[in-house]
Protein backbone atom coordinates (compact mmCIF):
# COMPACT_ATOMS: atom_id res chain seq x y z
CA UNK A 1 0.00 0.00 0.00
CA UNK A 2 1.35 3.75 -1.42
CA UNK A 3 1.38 6.79 0.24
CA UNK A 4 -1.84 7.97 -1.57
CA UNK A 5 -4.13 4.58 -0.88
CA UNK A 6 -3.02 5.27 2.72
CA UNK A 7 -4.33 8.65 2.84
CA UNK A 8 -7.66 7.65 0.95
CA UNK A 9 -7.87 5.06 3.04
CA UNK A 10 -7.84 7.42 6.40
CA UNK A 11 -10.07 9.72 4.44
CA UNK A 12 -12.97 7.41 3.63
CA UNK A 13 -12.47 5.58 7.08
CA UNK A 14 -12.88 8.60 8.87
CA UNK A 15 -15.68 10.31 6.51
CA UNK A 16 -17.74 6.59 7.10
CA UNK A 17 -17.04 6.72 11.06
CA UNK A 18 -17.88 10.63 11.76
CA UNK A 19 -20.35 11.05 8.87
CA UNK A 20 -18.01 14.24 7.08
CA UNK A 21 -18.05 14.98 3.61
CA UNK A 22 -14.97 13.50 1.53
CA UNK A 23 -14.63 17.12 0.04
CA UNK A 24 -13.98 18.46 3.28
CA UNK A 25 -10.98 16.26 4.52
CA UNK A 26 -8.00 18.22 3.33
CA UNK A 27 -4.69 17.78 4.84
CA UNK A 28 -4.93 21.31 6.60
CA UNK A 29 -8.39 20.52 7.82
CA UNK A 30 -8.45 21.10 11.50
CA UNK A 31 -9.58 18.23 13.83
CA UNK A 32 -11.74 20.62 16.15
CA UNK A 33 -12.47 23.47 14.55
CA UNK A 34 -13.38 22.16 10.30
CA UNK A 35 -14.24 18.57 10.96
CA UNK A 36 -15.76 18.94 14.37
CA UNK A 37 -14.29 16.34 15.74
CA UNK A 38 -14.36 16.43 19.55
CA UNK A 39 -12.42 14.50 21.89
CA UNK A 40 -14.95 11.65 22.30
CA UNK A 41 -14.12 11.38 18.17
CA UNK A 42 -10.53 11.30 19.19
CA UNK A 43 -10.82 8.24 21.24
CA UNK A 44 -13.13 6.84 18.28
CA UNK A 45 -10.30 7.79 15.80
CA UNK A 46 -7.54 5.73 16.88
CA UNK A 47 -10.33 2.62 17.26
CA UNK A 48 -11.17 3.62 13.56
CA UNK A 49 -7.75 3.59 12.85
CA UNK A 50 -6.50 0.19 14.69
CA UNK A 51 -9.23 -1.47 12.71
CA UNK A 52 -8.72 -0.12 9.49
CA UNK A 53 -5.11 -0.98 9.57
CA UNK A 54 -4.33 -3.60 11.95
CA UNK A 55 -1.83 -1.61 14.29
CA UNK A 56 -2.31 -0.75 18.18
CA UNK A 57 -1.72 2.57 18.75
CA UNK A 58 0.51 3.32 22.08
CA UNK A 59 1.85 6.62 21.23
CA UNK A 60 -0.31 8.24 23.22
CA UNK A 61 1.36 11.31 23.34
CA UNK A 62 1.88 11.54 19.85
CA UNK A 63 -2.01 11.56 19.34
CA UNK A 64 -2.28 14.12 21.58
CA UNK A 65 -0.62 16.34 19.89
CA UNK A 66 -2.48 15.53 16.69
CA UNK A 67 -3.91 18.77 15.48
CA UNK A 68 -4.84 18.22 11.73
CA UNK A 69 -5.79 15.64 9.35
CA UNK A 70 -2.57 16.06 7.52
CA UNK A 71 -1.36 15.02 11.17
CA UNK A 72 -3.26 11.67 10.62
CA UNK A 73 -1.98 10.87 7.70
CA UNK A 74 1.54 11.70 8.59
CA UNK A 75 0.99 9.43 11.86
CA UNK A 76 -0.42 6.34 9.59
CA UNK A 77 2.00 6.48 6.87
CA UNK A 78 4.80 6.77 9.94
CA UNK A 79 3.34 3.57 12.00
CA UNK A 80 2.67 1.24 8.36
CA UNK A 81 6.36 2.12 7.31
CA UNK A 82 7.20 1.08 10.84
CA UNK A 83 5.59 -2.39 10.43
CA UNK A 84 6.52 -2.67 7.45
CA UNK A 85 10.19 -2.62 8.36
CA UNK A 86 9.84 -4.84 11.19
CA UNK B 1 -50.88 39.91 -3.12
CA UNK B 2 -53.76 37.41 -3.13
CA UNK B 3 -56.01 36.89 -0.48
CA UNK B 4 -54.43 34.06 1.40
CA UNK B 5 -51.01 35.54 1.31
CA UNK B 6 -52.22 38.77 2.18
CA UNK B 7 -54.12 37.21 5.79
CA UNK B 8 -50.98 35.12 6.48
CA UNK B 9 -48.70 38.46 6.63
CA UNK B 10 -51.13 39.95 8.71
CA UNK B 11 -51.17 36.83 11.53
CA UNK B 12 -47.57 36.86 11.08
CA UNK B 13 -47.46 40.42 12.20
CA UNK B 14 -49.91 40.07 14.71
CA UNK B 15 -47.99 37.01 15.93
CA UNK B 16 -45.18 38.47 16.38
CA UNK B 17 -46.78 41.69 18.04
CA UNK B 18 -48.85 39.48 20.68
CA UNK B 19 -46.12 36.63 21.81
CA UNK B 20 -43.06 38.58 21.86
CA UNK B 21 -44.07 41.05 24.40
CA UNK B 22 -46.25 38.18 26.13
CA UNK B 23 -42.57 36.26 26.32
CA UNK B 24 -40.97 38.94 28.00
CA UNK B 25 -43.52 39.44 30.30
CA UNK B 26 -43.46 35.57 31.50
CA UNK B 27 -39.88 35.95 31.61
CA UNK B 28 -39.64 38.66 33.77
CA UNK B 29 -42.69 37.42 36.02
CA UNK B 30 -40.47 33.71 36.47
CA UNK B 31 -37.38 35.92 37.00
CA UNK B 32 -38.91 38.02 39.74
CA UNK B 33 -41.31 34.97 41.34
CA UNK B 34 -38.20 32.83 41.69
CA UNK B 35 -35.94 34.07 44.83
CA UNK B 36 -39.35 33.41 46.87
CA UNK B 37 -40.12 30.58 45.71
CA UNK B 38 -36.63 29.36 45.47
CA UNK B 39 -36.14 30.75 49.56
CA UNK B 40 -39.02 28.18 50.29
CA UNK B 41 -37.52 25.10 48.59
CA UNK B 42 -34.20 25.91 50.42
CA UNK B 43 -35.88 26.18 54.06
CA UNK B 44 -38.12 22.89 52.44
CA UNK B 45 -37.37 19.08 53.72
CA UNK B 46 -38.82 17.55 51.02
CA UNK B 47 -37.67 19.18 48.01
CA UNK B 48 -33.95 19.53 46.14
CA UNK B 49 -32.94 23.15 44.75
CA UNK B 50 -31.81 21.19 41.67
CA UNK B 51 -35.40 18.99 40.61
CA UNK B 52 -37.25 22.23 41.80
CA UNK B 53 -35.66 24.47 39.35
CA UNK B 54 -35.70 21.63 36.64
CA UNK B 55 -39.41 21.62 37.34
CA UNK B 56 -39.69 25.42 37.33
CA UNK B 57 -38.29 25.72 33.72
CA UNK B 58 -40.78 22.91 32.24
CA UNK B 59 -43.42 24.99 33.40
CA UNK B 60 -41.82 28.10 32.15
CA UNK B 61 -42.04 25.98 28.64
CA UNK B 62 -45.10 25.37 29.58
CA UNK B 63 -46.28 28.97 29.97
CA UNK B 64 -44.76 30.03 26.19
CA UNK B 65 -46.66 26.84 24.44
CA UNK B 66 -49.51 28.56 26.28
CA UNK B 67 -49.04 31.94 24.63
CA UNK B 68 -47.57 29.99 21.32
CA UNK B 69 -50.70 28.27 21.49
CA UNK B 70 -53.40 30.80 19.09
CA UNK B 71 -50.76 30.87 16.53
CA UNK B 72 -49.61 26.81 17.14
CA UNK B 73 -50.52 23.22 17.17
CA UNK B 74 -48.88 21.34 18.85
CA UNK B 75 -49.20 17.64 18.64
CA UNK B 76 -47.88 14.71 20.91
CA UNK B 77 -47.42 10.91 19.82
CA UNK B 78 -46.00 8.52 22.04
CA UNK B 79 -46.21 9.75 25.00
CA UNK B 80 -48.32 8.27 28.14
CA UNK B 81 -48.40 8.36 31.80
CA UNK B 82 -45.93 5.39 31.98
CA UNK B 83 -43.78 6.51 28.76
CA UNK B 84 -40.95 7.22 29.00
CA UNK B 85 -40.34 5.72 32.11
CA UNK B 86 -37.69 7.97 33.70
CA UNK B 87 -34.79 7.75 34.21
CA UNK B 88 -34.04 7.70 30.76
CA UNK B 89 -31.99 9.30 28.17
CA UNK B 90 -33.84 11.26 25.63
CA UNK B 91 -32.06 12.42 22.79
CA UNK B 92 -33.92 14.67 20.08
CA UNK B 93 -33.08 16.07 16.49
CA UNK B 94 -32.49 19.97 16.78
CA UNK B 95 -33.94 22.40 14.52
CA UNK B 96 -35.36 25.52 16.43
CA UNK B 97 -34.19 27.61 19.69
CA UNK B 98 -37.89 26.95 20.47
CA UNK B 99 -37.08 22.84 20.56
CA UNK B 100 -35.90 23.05 23.77
CA UNK B 101 -38.89 25.20 25.48
CA UNK B 102 -40.73 22.19 23.96
CA UNK B 103 -39.51 19.81 25.92
CA UNK B 104 -42.10 20.85 27.88
CA UNK B 105 -44.52 18.34 26.66
CA UNK B 106 -42.94 15.57 28.33
CA UNK B 107 -45.15 14.36 30.58
CA UNK B 108 -42.03 14.90 33.81
CA UNK B 109 -40.25 17.74 34.19
CA UNK B 110 -37.53 16.25 35.82
CA UNK B 111 -35.01 16.25 32.71
CA UNK B 112 -31.69 17.30 33.61
CA UNK B 113 -30.27 18.85 29.78
CA UNK B 114 -26.81 17.96 28.50
CA UNK B 115 -25.52 20.86 25.83
CA UNK B 116 -23.24 23.19 25.07
CA UNK B 117 -20.94 25.92 26.37
CA UNK B 118 -23.17 28.93 24.97
CA UNK B 119 -26.42 28.66 26.26
CA UNK B 120 -24.68 28.86 29.90
CA UNK B 121 -23.66 32.59 28.53
CA UNK B 122 -27.25 34.13 28.52
CA UNK B 123 -26.74 35.78 31.52
CA UNK B 124 -31.00 35.64 32.43
CA UNK B 125 -31.18 31.81 31.95
CA UNK B 126 -27.66 30.95 33.44
CA UNK B 127 -28.33 31.09 36.72
CA UNK B 128 -31.13 28.49 36.68
CA UNK B 129 -29.27 26.04 34.56
CA UNK B 130 -26.53 26.19 37.13
CA UNK B 131 -29.02 25.85 40.08
CA UNK B 132 -30.57 23.00 37.78
CA UNK B 133 -27.28 21.07 37.52
CA UNK B 134 -27.65 21.18 33.59
CA UNK B 135 -24.74 20.06 31.81
CA UNK B 136 -22.08 22.17 30.14
CA UNK B 137 -20.84 18.93 28.17
CA UNK B 138 -18.27 21.29 25.55
CA UNK B 139 -16.62 22.53 28.71
CA UNK B 140 -16.90 19.21 30.92
CA UNK B 141 -15.92 16.91 28.24
CA UNK B 142 -17.36 13.40 27.63
CA UNK B 143 -15.55 11.92 30.77
CA UNK B 144 -16.96 14.31 33.12
CA UNK B 145 -20.27 14.65 31.28
CA UNK B 146 -20.66 10.50 31.64
CA UNK B 147 -19.76 10.14 35.36
CA UNK B 148 -22.05 13.59 36.55
CA UNK B 149 -24.50 11.80 34.00
CA UNK B 150 -24.99 8.40 35.84
CA UNK B 151 -25.15 10.73 38.79
CA UNK B 152 -28.00 12.24 37.88
CA UNK B 153 -29.66 9.39 36.46
CA UNK B 154 -29.36 7.42 39.69
CA UNK B 155 -31.15 10.88 40.92
CA UNK B 156 -33.85 9.37 38.74
CA UNK B 157 -33.46 12.79 36.72
CA UNK B 158 -33.62 11.94 32.85
CA UNK B 159 -31.01 13.48 30.59
CA UNK B 160 -31.94 15.04 27.56
CA UNK B 161 -29.10 15.46 24.80
CA UNK B 162 -29.48 17.15 21.39
CA UNK B 163 -26.99 14.94 19.31
CA UNK B 164 -26.47 16.77 16.47
CA UNK B 165 -25.10 19.34 19.03
CA UNK B 166 -26.73 22.63 17.00
CA UNK B 167 -29.67 23.53 14.93
CA UNK B 168 -30.30 22.31 11.85
CA UNK B 169 -29.09 25.16 9.01
CA UNK B 170 -30.91 23.59 6.02
CA UNK B 171 -33.92 21.42 7.87
CA UNK B 172 -31.97 18.18 7.57
CA UNK B 173 -30.80 16.02 9.86
CA UNK B 174 -27.33 16.39 11.04
CA UNK B 175 -24.20 14.68 11.50
CA UNK B 176 -24.79 12.95 15.38
CA UNK B 177 -22.01 13.35 17.85
CA UNK B 178 -21.84 9.62 20.02
CA UNK B 179 -21.79 11.43 23.90
CA UNK B 180 -25.48 10.60 24.63
CA UNK B 181 -24.58 7.09 23.61
CA UNK B 182 -21.56 6.67 25.16
CA UNK B 183 -23.07 7.78 28.53
CA UNK B 184 -25.92 5.46 27.93
CA UNK B 185 -23.61 2.78 27.56
CA UNK B 186 -21.42 3.41 30.35
CA UNK B 187 -24.40 3.66 32.32
CA UNK B 188 -26.68 1.15 31.17
CA UNK B 189 -29.78 3.61 30.87
CA UNK B 190 -32.33 3.39 27.85
CA UNK B 191 -32.27 5.67 25.16
CA UNK B 192 -35.88 6.85 24.10
CA UNK B 193 -35.31 8.48 20.36
CA UNK B 194 -37.25 11.62 20.17
CA UNK B 195 -38.24 13.09 16.73
CA UNK B 196 -39.37 16.88 16.10
CA UNK B 197 -40.63 18.68 13.53
CA UNK B 198 -41.99 22.17 12.61
CA UNK B 199 -39.92 24.28 15.00
CA UNK B 200 -37.58 24.90 11.87
CA UNK B 201 -40.98 26.31 10.47
CA UNK B 202 -42.09 28.62 13.87
CA UNK B 203 -37.98 30.16 14.07
CA UNK B 204 -35.55 28.47 12.21
CA UNK B 205 -31.54 29.89 12.80
CA UNK B 206 -30.95 32.97 11.29
CA UNK B 207 -34.69 34.32 11.35
CA UNK B 208 -35.90 36.14 14.34
CA UNK B 209 -39.53 36.59 13.53
CA UNK B 210 -42.10 33.63 14.29
CA UNK B 211 -44.64 31.76 11.74
CA UNK B 212 -47.72 29.71 12.59
CA UNK B 213 -46.75 26.08 12.18
CA UNK B 214 -47.78 22.42 13.68
CA UNK B 215 -45.50 21.38 16.06
CA UNK B 216 -45.07 17.55 16.44
CA UNK B 217 -43.15 15.41 19.04
CA UNK B 218 -43.13 11.68 18.80
CA UNK B 219 -41.55 9.96 21.71
CA UNK B 220 -39.65 6.15 19.83
CA UNK B 221 -39.62 2.80 21.60
CA UNK B 222 -36.27 2.58 23.64
CA UNK B 223 -33.29 1.75 22.70
CA UNK B 224 -31.38 -1.00 25.36
CA UNK B 225 -27.41 -0.32 25.12
CA UNK B 226 -27.06 -4.03 26.02
CA UNK B 227 -27.99 -4.86 22.75
CA UNK B 228 -24.48 -3.25 21.54
CA UNK B 229 -21.18 -4.71 22.15
CA UNK B 230 -17.86 -4.11 21.66
CA UNK B 231 -14.98 -1.02 22.07
CA UNK B 232 -17.47 1.29 19.60
CA UNK B 233 -20.94 0.51 20.87
CA UNK B 234 -21.94 3.72 21.67
CA UNK B 235 -20.82 4.16 17.52
CA UNK B 236 -23.34 1.80 16.57
CA UNK B 237 -25.73 2.87 18.80
CA UNK B 238 -25.58 5.97 18.16
CA UNK B 239 -25.91 5.08 14.01
CA UNK B 240 -28.89 3.13 14.92
CA UNK B 241 -31.13 5.36 16.44
CA UNK B 242 -30.21 8.07 13.80
CA UNK B 243 -31.80 5.82 11.44
CA UNK B 244 -34.64 5.94 13.45
CA UNK B 245 -34.82 9.20 13.98
CA UNK B 246 -34.29 10.17 10.22
CA UNK B 247 -37.08 7.21 9.19
CA UNK B 248 -39.69 9.31 12.09
CA UNK B 249 -38.96 12.40 10.38
CA UNK B 250 -39.69 10.90 6.65
CA UNK B 251 -42.93 10.20 7.82
CA UNK B 252 -43.68 13.36 9.53
CA UNK B 253 -42.60 14.60 6.25
CA UNK B 254 -45.26 12.17 4.09
CA UNK B 255 -47.77 12.49 6.44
Amino acid sequence: MNDKEIIELVNTALAEEFELEIEDMKPEASLLDNLGLDSLDRVDMVIVLENQFNFKVREEETIRQIRTLGDIHDFVITKKHEIGSE
Amino acid sequence: MDKNRKTNFFVIILMNLIVYPMIFVWTGIIILVSPFLMLVIIISPFWRLDRFIRLFVWIYGRGWMAILSPFVRFKREGFTKTYPRPPCIMVINHQSFFDTYCMALFPFSDVTFAIRSWPFKLFWYAPFMRMARYLDVETLGWQATSEIGGKMLARQSSLLFFPEGHRSRDGNLGRFYSGAFKVAVDTGAKVVPVCISGTGDLLPPGRWWLAPTVIKLKALPPIDPNNFSGPMAHSQMRKHVKKKIAECLEEFQNC
